[in-house]
């Protein structure tokens, strides 16, 4: 790179403006990382130091039936997600898309849930999931459950339940990209469609879809971090329970960590996380030729 | 039908589909709400569900403020907001200034190391992080909460997508005035990406009010808990009435709410720049 510089700017100039930023990057993210990858081959329980152990973690993770489990659980909120982040936000971004009076008072509205913090959305939804509580009244009252189901405390219900609550908590997050991308499409476009007398299902399949493409692929990319990161609703409603029946790799690492004091083998688990998750951003990148609009 | 007929229906049957879809946004809050409100006399859970607190009470609401130091805990976020915000937009300007407007060696170097922070996955990080902070001796400390939290790829990213769009000209004028670097990035930069600022204003609020994980690993001592680890804290008391623990849940939110409301229209524009690419 040709390096010119501009006249009575010294040298170092450029480097002292990023020095916050770099002495942060180094301390909390730099050490801490190369630390995790140092500490997937020890056993450390914190009290005592740490003891090198070779493989022996990865060898313990490939027998660990919960490890399994867990992975499952995470490909699960994935695929679970997927609707609910980058298919529905789409549609919601053209409803709020139109020129509508009082339209912005709905935008917030859907908004709503991705500025409240998780905790106080689990404690929300624990009242809808009552067995007396709401959601339990309307699929009663509509045929589709015989009895009241207590989500939470049932092996089969309380994945899906995990599912519905994350994605209702973000959802307003995708549809405000895609409102933002949206409103790139210049009207005539969707004008010029309605002449020739395009129905609003072709304006979306035929417009609105492939101009979208970028917004699609930055959705996915950011869904699978959000899916395979699933931590903070686990820990406040389920605690991976029933049964590790909501035992997501998020919560199995913190629990690893924070509750058995097994620091080597939790950081082993995140280590193969964290490639899992470079490989599905790369795997992602490709799908969409890289026509993302964040790197 | 007459045309006329037929554009108010489908208009009215926008707004009663709009309408459907916020009330399943906004429902659980205002389940929330209306038990937090109801009398101790009136079933909080029943088939109907009865949502009109007869009458409404404030009991449940004076009881949480009191079960946990409610106000400390207020008085925690505001100070967590207020330190954290500020500075990590700062920081993030600092960085983002000479990566637009600069060309130096080991430029991209910089902007991809920061930038390979969005991949690293929260919970891996937080083992090592807390060790590294117990080492440092910040654990169970503010400057412990605060610190690992003021360095934010997606502030670096879009403050350099916006001092980028700052014309040269203008830079340059400043230069040949006899502007130094740091008089430009305060007097020009800056003023210069009013929008981008508001928008990482709003969610570095957002963020760091909601903020649980991180607060809940590296803090012991309760008295430094940020409202929402001390609502979970709140929850996790045998007894607590959930009247009391819907109230104490939405007093939590309201501050980020109101905050929300008020910004709102900053946001839209904001993510339009954020995404133009």
């Amino acid at each position: 790179m040709a390096v010119s510089r501009i006249p009575g700017q010294r040298w170092y100039t450029p480097y002292l403006f990023p020095l916050p930023a770099l002495a942060l990057f180094g301390v909390f993210f730099a050490w801490p990382a190369v630390t995790a990858i140092q500490l997937s081959f020890y056993e450390y329980d914190v009290v005592s130091p740490p003891v090198f152990v070779g493989m022996e973690n990865f060898v313990r993770l490939i027998g660990d039936d919960r490890f399994w489990g867990a992975l499952a659980n995470s490909m699960l909120f994935l695929v679970g997600l997927f609707p609910l982040l980058v298919v529905i936000p789409l549609l919601l971004a053209v409803l709020v898309n139109q020129k509508l009076p009082g339209i912005k008072t709905f935008r917030m509205l859907f908004y709503l849930p991705v500025v409240t913090s998780m905790v106080a959305v689990a404690v929300a939804w624990n009242y809808v999931f009552h067995q007396q509580g709401v959601l339990n009244w309307i699929l009663t009252g509509a045929g589709l459950l015989d009895q009241p189901v207590q989500y939470l405390l049932d092996p089969v219900w309380a994945l899906p339940a995990l599912i519905l609550v994350e994605g209702w908590k973000s959802m307003g997050t995708y549809m405000m990209i895609y409102l933002a991308g949206l409103q790139t499409i210049p009207t005539n476009l969707y004008e010029a469609a309605k002449v020739d007398g395009a129905t609003s299902w072709h304006r979306l399949r035929h417009i609105t879809v492939p101009l979208m493409i970028p917004y699609i692929a930055v959705s996915m990319t950011m869904a699978m971090l959000d899916a395979m990161q699933v931590f903070t609703s686990v820990y406040v409603m389920t605690q991976g329970g029933p049964q590790d029946s909501t035992l997501t790799l998020g919560y199995y690492i913190w629990s690893a960590a924070f509750e058995q004091y097994d620091m080597g083998y939790a950081s082993s688990m995140g280590l193969v996380l964290w490639v899992l998750l470079i490989v599905m951003a790369f795997v992602n990148y490709r799908l969409t030729k890289g026509r993302t609009v964040m790197p | 039908m007459t045309p006329r007929l037929a554009w108010w229906l489908r208009r009215a049957g926008m707004y009663i589909l709009l309408t459907a879809i916020a009330l399943v946004f906004v429902g659980p809050f205002l389940i929330l709400v209306s038990s937090g409100l109801k009398p101790s006399g009136q079933a909080v859970f029943s088939f109907p569900p009865d949502i009109i607190p007869r009458p409404p009470v404030l009991t449940w609401a004076r009881e949480a403020w009191t079960a946990i130091p409610y106000f400390r805990y207020l008085l925690n976020s505001v100070i967590y907001v207020g330190v954290m915000v500020p500075v990590y937009i700062v920081v993030s300007a600092l960085c983002a200034y000479p990566l637009a407007q600069m060309r130096f060696r080991g430029q991209s170097l910089i902007f991809f190391a920061i930038l390979s922070t969005m991949f690293l996955p929260g919970e891996l990080m937080l083992i090592p992080r807390f060790l590294v902070v117990s080492q440092l001796g910040l654990a169970d400390s503010y400057a412990g909460v605060i610190l690992p939290g003021l360095l934010s790829a997606f502030g670096v990213f879009l403050l350099r997508q916006t001092f980028a769009g700052v014309p040269r000209e203008v830079i340059d004028a400043a230069r040949t005035d006899g502007c130094h670097e740091l008089r430009i990035f305060w007097h020009v930069m800056l003023p210069a990406s009013r929008p981008t600022l508001a928008i990482l204003g709003i969610f570095g609020f957002i963020s760091v009010w909601n903020s649980f994980i991180w607060p809940l690993v590296v803090l012991k001592d309760s008295a430094k808990y940020p409202i929402a680890l001390g609502i979970s804290y709140l929850a996790g008391i045998t007894g607590t009435d959930v009247r009391s623990l819907a109230a104490g849940t939405i007093i939590s939110i309201l501050p980020v709410v109101i905050f929300f409301m008020i910004m709102q229209r900053h946001v839209l524009d904001g993510m339009r720049g954020a995404v133009k690419g």
